[in-house]
């Protein structure tokens, strides 16, 4: 009995500790706070129903919905879709048409409307026009000029003012856009108002002035910092963080320290500009400085930023954060200093040295939405040479631009066409035909028939398919975009012109390495002549060149569309009257796009003892070419040629090596 | 366990049959068990409190063990969105600080069942869309499980469709999170906002401050740099398996594939059918499907059923129209099909448009033009259209075909305000991985030719040749434009001449000693180098002319971003062996320069001794050869352009040093070039080298002119 009783008792015992003890030690697990795994993070649970779980809208829940289509809230304010009329811009793309400014007119705004007008977006009268532009509202002595006739709530209208203080807004601007500068972000409507930069008073109104960088990558030694002051002017400190305490303000400088008066541009790798409006002045000055803008949390939109991408640019930081901002300024990797600077300066250049750049790259903006679809890609706005210079109305598609193979890892095609001016003595030029359509690389040869004469009824027979163009006989002609020319690469050439297909060929493959620039045999170059002050140029040979002959050129198709489309008005007539000037208006606008100098490559002697010069190369400056080149330099505001001294020759040219190990060997005949 | 509770209770009974001394032994003993199972069944019954409040619990559970939440009818009520928030005003960056890898940590809060004083729950407790999203979020490299360290709160209370849920009552369970703060710094994720009959454009739910990522907005709503919005998840994604399609002409140029489309609209889009019968394709739902089939997947004209999806694949443009909700899930379906959108919904902000560029994807027509779609999208020339096509599907891949994508894309859109200089570029972002592979972005793309004022720098390496190093100095001194010069003493065993010997010139003349012999020192960033041009030259390299290097310089600064140099090498692919071959014969060609003697832009050091792929520097090191032809690689690499070879060919090595030649040598060293460009190219995974025809010469070289009136006359003597 006792042992019974000892046994079940320390039965009862065993089971109920064991028991204790199984249920005890979790909760001791749990009591502990130590965890199980140290430093693994533990995540969102793994739920054992997760495949039970619901989905957040129920198949057909959707279509459910009630279909009513609502009007969209309008609150009083305004959209693209909603407040402007897109039809009346069918046809003719953006028409524009500026009010005349009433009473007193300043430079800059007759400077505006001049460009407005001379551009291809000028209209004549309110109703051809599809935007009506009225010059900000602001009249001299501060009070607001009355609206337009036509004013219809605003519909269709661009209010464009140079300043962000508009006259009192009394008035309601309705439907109109508004172009002011550096405006309220809480004011803005994106996609509707244009935000424009805050130029100063004496902003040159067309040519301006290039970038500051001389190089493209910082100078040892400079500062890291230029902050803007109240004032105005720029204060430099030094690269030690500890110089400008949290309010973005440098109050102790360690570094070398120096104060510039106002209009003077910093001379740092980064500026920093504090958040409020009258610091907008301050971001331009940067921007053509090529110091990189660091904005504390701007209250201002900035300009263009509809297509602009500010990110490539400038930086875009917290105000709250100085010391943060200034430890990734020091440790930003050198890749994107580099890339941000230069961008600073492409930026500068396309859109904002000078007013009618502004005016322009404004419309441009809207006819951007007027377009829709087939507008500039961001490419186009975002890299040289910028949307300006980059029709859409060629196309829509990068690759066929001469600017963005690299970034778009496509090449220009294999092959060219040939373009053959025939001119007055209405020659057919039958040996040129041979040599070039000899090339492997021609595609087709087009004759354009600019003679009084009726072509030739027979023309020899080629390898490539022949086609005769009736041409308009004006000089400006050669450069129309002619819808035969399907090719990328055009050979220009005249009748007098004499190349052999070796030269062709030699010419052509430079070319698929520099398809943005003009590609010649024979060369002109301007300079400045002191004693007439004025431009000339001469086609004396000389150790350097600025422009090539486009008697015997090669360049991209592009150019013809630019030509007639971009070129202003007043050159392309100037063309017509002086048939050399061409070659001076189409080197001028091939080194404004690409900044820079053609490329030369060796043209045989035995053309010149053969023929005399390629037609207008006479060494004796002409009174009307000299007017063409000074004519050129007013209309486009500064200089574009620039100079090379280099030609480039086939790599084994004229080296003591057998001639049949030479690929181009008949460039050497004597 | 029920066993033993009766056994103690059984218990008392036999303890007075004991002694006194075990008496108290047994009662201890059985207090101490009583006790034991008390605590035990408490806990047993009682285990979910104690489990849920430790986060780090990852065991399985069910969505219905989750911890009840009770919601006074009183509890407070966050305000009505701040309709003019910024991330300046309305976000508190300090809680983000500072971050060596600029990304922003997020933190979720655990899972509640919400109830009203009632207890009728106030939504359904979670999505499976939610849950991915969480577990999305989780998952990533922005979660902490720390919640004094997050810069972003999420809550796990689903909101994505706002008719699941109880406005009042879901606001007053936002209310009561334990980092509320008014919503600051707090993310909700919402795709169906608004409810009948007025469907708001954003969520009603009383929100406050915090971010709403939404399905919908109208630029009304949308807070600009605030809000991110974000497209409505289609669930066919998952479900349907749909092959993609490449882009090009398709059956249909436009279709409508939507079912509930207003009476209005449809007139219009009928009206299209009727004149483009060829080309337009306007489907409505399927009224007479037999039972069984899945109708969300099937589409309808007159008798004609199609499936869906997957006839999205015939069209190239599809319509995706506003409902009573602006964001439509049609929008996802279409552009995986490969079809451009043409979005009709006036106002509406595009999914992710603070980063995506919508203008390269779809067509954006306003509603009242609807009846002129046609027309409009025929202005679209074809190849662009190809380029939307493909641009569509890649948005589809990268950022809505998943849960997680949408997740992610939001949080890196939010990271990319708080560390903007660290944020992805608009390449980054836009750009397919085709282009982002073939394109090239040339750190170096400003045109602009440096001025001439600047020179260069020249850099010797050196290790012990010294005769013929100063030389080399005393002729390159001679350069007009060279403005100092570097020697890189690469001897640790001797030390460089004294001061005294050293050649006098009329530049600063500086020696670097390195501390170990290696090819790279050559391409070292050394601070000393203040010119942008740099002249990398052998101290053996003593038969280039002051006029020829001086050229060279003036070459370089019209092509600053390419290497500039004299002898010229090629490679060549050998159909034979199947490799690439190293050439140093006469060619036609070009498409390397030996950096014995080439001028380039001194940003290339940079790249050579940080940013060299692979192990391509140390190997260069280690075998001592072919940096020459690593560099390149390198700058043919990153700028997508051939090298400038200048000047006729001449002989390069130096009379004297000729003597030890054989052929043998000659040839190992081809063979070991031509390894160089085979490694190289491996590692670079393509052949950078881009191959020319062409070299420089001055403009007058070899003209009939008088020689004297040349500016470089005395070029190509040997």
């Amino acid at each position: 009995m006792q042992s019974w009783r000892r046994k079940s008792l320390w039965l009862a015992l065993s089971a109920s500790w064991l028991l204790v003890l199984l249920r005890v030690f979790p909760l001791l697990r749990l009591a502990v706070p130590a965890r199980p795994r140290a430093g693994a993070p533990q995540g969102w649970p793994h739920w054992l129903d997760r495949e039970l779980l619901q989905s957040f809208s129920q198949p057909g829940e959707l279509p459910e919905d009630d279909p009513q289509p609502l009007p969209a809230p309008h609150g009083g304010s305004c959209d693209w879709g909603a407040c402007f009329d897109v039809s009346k811009c069918r046809g003719g793309g953006l028409k524009v048409f500026a009010y005349p400014v009433a009473g007193p007119i300043s430079d800059t705004q007759r400077g505006i409307l001049a460009s407005i007008e001379s551009s291809r977006f000028g209209s004549v009268s309110p109703e051809e026009a599809c935007l009506l532009l009225l010059l900000s509202l602001e009249a001299p002595a501060g009070e607001c000029s009355p609206l337009p006739q036509q004013w219809n709530g605003g519909r269709n209208h661009l209010v464009l003012g140079l300043h962000p203080n508009f006259c009192p807004q009394t008035f309601q601007l309705g439907q109109a856009m508004v172009a002011k500068a550096s405006p309220t972000v809480d004011t803005f409507r994106p996609g509707f108002d244009v935000a424009l930069p805050l130029l100063p008073e004496a902003h040159p109104w067309r040519g301006g002035a290039p970038g500051q960088l001389g190089q493209h990558s910082p100078h040892p030694g400079v500062p890291l910092l230029a902050l803007a002051e109240e004032r105005g002017g720029w204060r430099t400190a030094g690269t030690e963080s500890s110089a400008c305490p949290r309010d973005g303000h440098c109050e102790q400088d360690h570094g070398p320290e120096q104060t510039h008066p106002g209009a003077t541009l910093p001379n740092a790798t980064f500026c920093l500009i504090p958040a409020h409006q009258p610091d907008a002045l301050h971001f331009l000055q940067a921007l053509q400085a090529g110091c990189i803008p660091v904005l504390l949390s701007p209250r201002w939109e900035l300009p263009f930023s509809e297509v602009i991408d500010w990110t490539k640019a400038a930086i875009v930081a917290d105000e709250r954060l100085p010391f943060q901002v200034l430890a990734a300024l020091q440790k930003m990797p050198p890749t994107r200093v580099l890339a941000l600077r230069q961008q600073t300066q492409f930026l500068w250049d396309a859109y904002f040295s000078s007013v009618e750049k502004v005016i322009h790259t404004t419309l441009e903006i809207i006819q951007d939405r007027i377009f829709g679809a087939p507008a500039h890609p961001s490419l186009l706005w975002n890299s040289p040479p910028g949307a300006l210079l980059a029709l859409p109305t060629f196309s829509t598609s990068p690759s066929d631009f001469p600017f963005y193979h690299l970034q778009r890892g496509s090449r220009p095609a294999g092959r060219f066409s040939a373009l053959i001016w025939v001119g007055a003595p209405g020659q057919p030029p039958l040996k040129l035909i041979q040599a070039v359509a000899g090339s492997q690389h021609c595609a087709q040869i087009l004759v354009l028939w600019s003679s009084e004469k009726p072509p030739p009824s027979r023309w020899p027979k080629t390898a490539v398919p022949l086609t005769v163009l009736a041409g308009q006989r004006k000089a400006s002609d050669r450069f129309f975009p002619h819808r035969a020319l399907s090719t990328d690469a055009i050979l220009s050439l005249d009748a007098q012109s004499s190349l052999t297909t070796s030269e062709v060929d030699f010419a052509f493959v430079v070319w698929q390495s520099f398809p943005e620039r003009m590609v010649g045999f024979l060369t002109w170059s301007h300079f400045w002549d002191e004693a007439r002050g004025g431009w000339g140029h001469t086609a004396e040979k000389a150790n350097e060149f600025s422009m090539v002959l486009t008697s015997a050129a090669f360049y991209h198709r592009y150019y013809h569309t630019l030509f007639t489309h971009s070129l202003p008005k007043a050159l392309r007539t100037l063309a017509d009257e002086a048939p050399s000037c061409v070659a001076i208006l189409m080197n001028s606008l091939v080194a404004a796009v690409t900044k820079l100098p053609p490329i030369k490559v060796p043209y045989g002697k035995q053309h010149l003892e053969a023929s005399p010069p390629l037609a207008p190369g006479d060494p004796d400056p002409q009174p009307p070419a000299q007017d063409c080149i000074n004519q050129m330099v007013a209309e486009f505001g500064y200089m574009p040629l620039v100079s090379s001294r280099l030609r480039l020759d086939p790599v084994l040219f004229k080296d003591p090596v057998s001639v049949l190990r030479k690929k181009y060997r008949s460039l050497e005949k004597p | 366990m029920c066993a033993s509770v009766k056994y103690n209770i059984r218990g008392p009974a036999l303890i007075p049959r004991m002694k006194t001394k075990h008496r108290i032994y047994y009662i201890t003993l059985f207090s101490v068990v009583l006790l034991g199972l008390i605590a035990t069944g408490v806990f047993q019954f009682w285990p979910h409190s104690i489990e849920s409040s430790s986060d780090w619990n990852v065991e399985k559970r069910s969505v219905r063990d989750v911890p009840v939440v009770r919601l006074p009818a009183g509890s407070p009520l966050p305000e009505r969105g701040d309709l003019s928030c910024r991330m300046h005003t309305c976000f508190d960056v300090y809680r983000c600080g500072f971050n060596p890898k600029n990304k922003i940590k997020v933190y979720i809060y655990s899972l509640k069942k919400y109830v009203d004083d009632s207890g009728v729950p106030v939504s359904n407790t979670i999505s499976r869309e939610y849950n991915d999203l969480l577990t999305a979020i989780s998952d990533s490299d922005y979660y902490t499980d720390d919640i004094s360290r997050a810069c972003l709160f999420v809550p796990s209370i689903d909101v994505l469709n706002q008719n699941t849920l109880r406005i009042k009552e879901t606001a007053q369970a936002l209310a009561q999170l334990s980092r509320w703060d008014r919503g600051t710094n707090h993310l909700l994720f919402n795709m169906l906002p608004g409810g009948p009959p007025d469907y708001n454009t954003a969520l009603d739910v009383p929100r406050d401050r915090a971010l709403l990522a939404g399905g919908g907005f109208s630029t009304w709503t949308y807070r600009q740099g605030y809000d991110v919005s974000i497209p409505v998840y289609s669930p066919l994604s998952a479900e349907v398996d749909l092959p993609e399609k490449g882009p090009g002409p398709r059956r249909y140029f436009l279709l409508s594939s939507q079912m509930a489309v207003h009476s209005e609209y449809r007139e219009d889009l009928e009206a299209l059918q009727a004149k483009h019968a060829e080309s337009v394709l306007v489907l409505d739902k399927c009224t007479n499907l037999s039972e069984g089939v899945p109708w969300v997947r099937r589409r309808c004209r007159e008798h004609q059923v199609y499936e869906y999806p997957q006839v999205l694949q015939e069209a190239m443009f599809c319509v995706v129209l506003r409902g009573a909700r602006l964001g439509q899930a049609a929008l996802s379906d279409v552009l995986r099909a490969g079809c451009v959108p043409v979005i009709v919904a006036d106002s509406y902000v595009l999914p992710f448009s603070e980063v995506l560029d919508w203008k390269r994807a779809s067509v954006v027509v306003p509603e009242e033009k609807l009846s002129d779609v046609y027309g409009i999208l025929q202005g679209i020339p074809r190849r662009q259209i190809e380029e939307m096509q493909r641009q569509a599907r890649w948005f589809w891949e990268a950022y809505f075909q998943s849960i997680k994508a949408i997740a992610l894309a939001t949080l890196q859109i939010i990271n990319d305000r708080i560390y903007p200089y660290a944020a992805l570029s608009y390449e980054e972002w836009n750009d397919p991985p085709t282009v982002k592979w073939s394109s090239v972005s040339n750190p170096l793309f400003l045109p602009l030719i440096p001025p001439q004022s600047q020179g260069f720098t020249a850099i010797v390496l050196t290790y012990d040749r010294v005769e013929s190093l100063f030389r080399v100095i005393t002729e390159v001194s001679k350069v007009p434009s060279l403005s100092k010069l570097l020697v890189v003493w690469n001897n640790q065993n001797k030390n460089p001449p004294e001061d005294s010997l050293w050649p006098k010139i009329r530049v600063p003349l500086k020696v670097v000693r390195t501390a170990e012999n290696k090819l790279s020192n050559r391409f070292f960033p050394y601070d000393e180098i203040e010119t942008e041009a740099v002249l990398a030259i052998d101290d053996d390299i003593i038969m280039l002319t002051s006029d020829e290097l001086q050229f060279g310089y003036e070459v370089w600064r019209e092509f600053p971003d390419r290497l500039v140099g004299y002898p010229g090498r090629l490679h060549l692919w050998d159909h034979e062996m199947s490799k690439w071959k190293y050439e140093s014969e006469w060619t036609n060609e070009v498409s390397m320069v030996l950096t014995g003697a080439a001028f380039y832009h001194k940003y290339f050091n940079y790249l050579y001794t940080y940013k060299m792929p692979g192990d391509i520097k140390n190997w260069v090191d280690a075998h001592m050869n072919c940096e020459d032809i690593a560099m390149n690689f390198l700058v043919a690499n990153v700028t997508g352009k051939a090298v400038i070879k200048v000047t006729p060919r001449k002989k390069f090595k130096c009379p004297e040093c000729t003597a030890i030649d054989g052929l043998s040598l000659d040839q190992t060293h081809m063979v070991e070039r031509s390894e160089c460009i085979n490694k190289f190219a491996s590692v670079f995974g393509t052949m950078p080298l881009k191959v020319v025809e062409h070299r420089a010469d001055p403009v007058l070289y070899k003209d009939d002119f008088p020689e004297k009136l040349k500016s470089f006359p005395n070029i190509g003597s040997l």
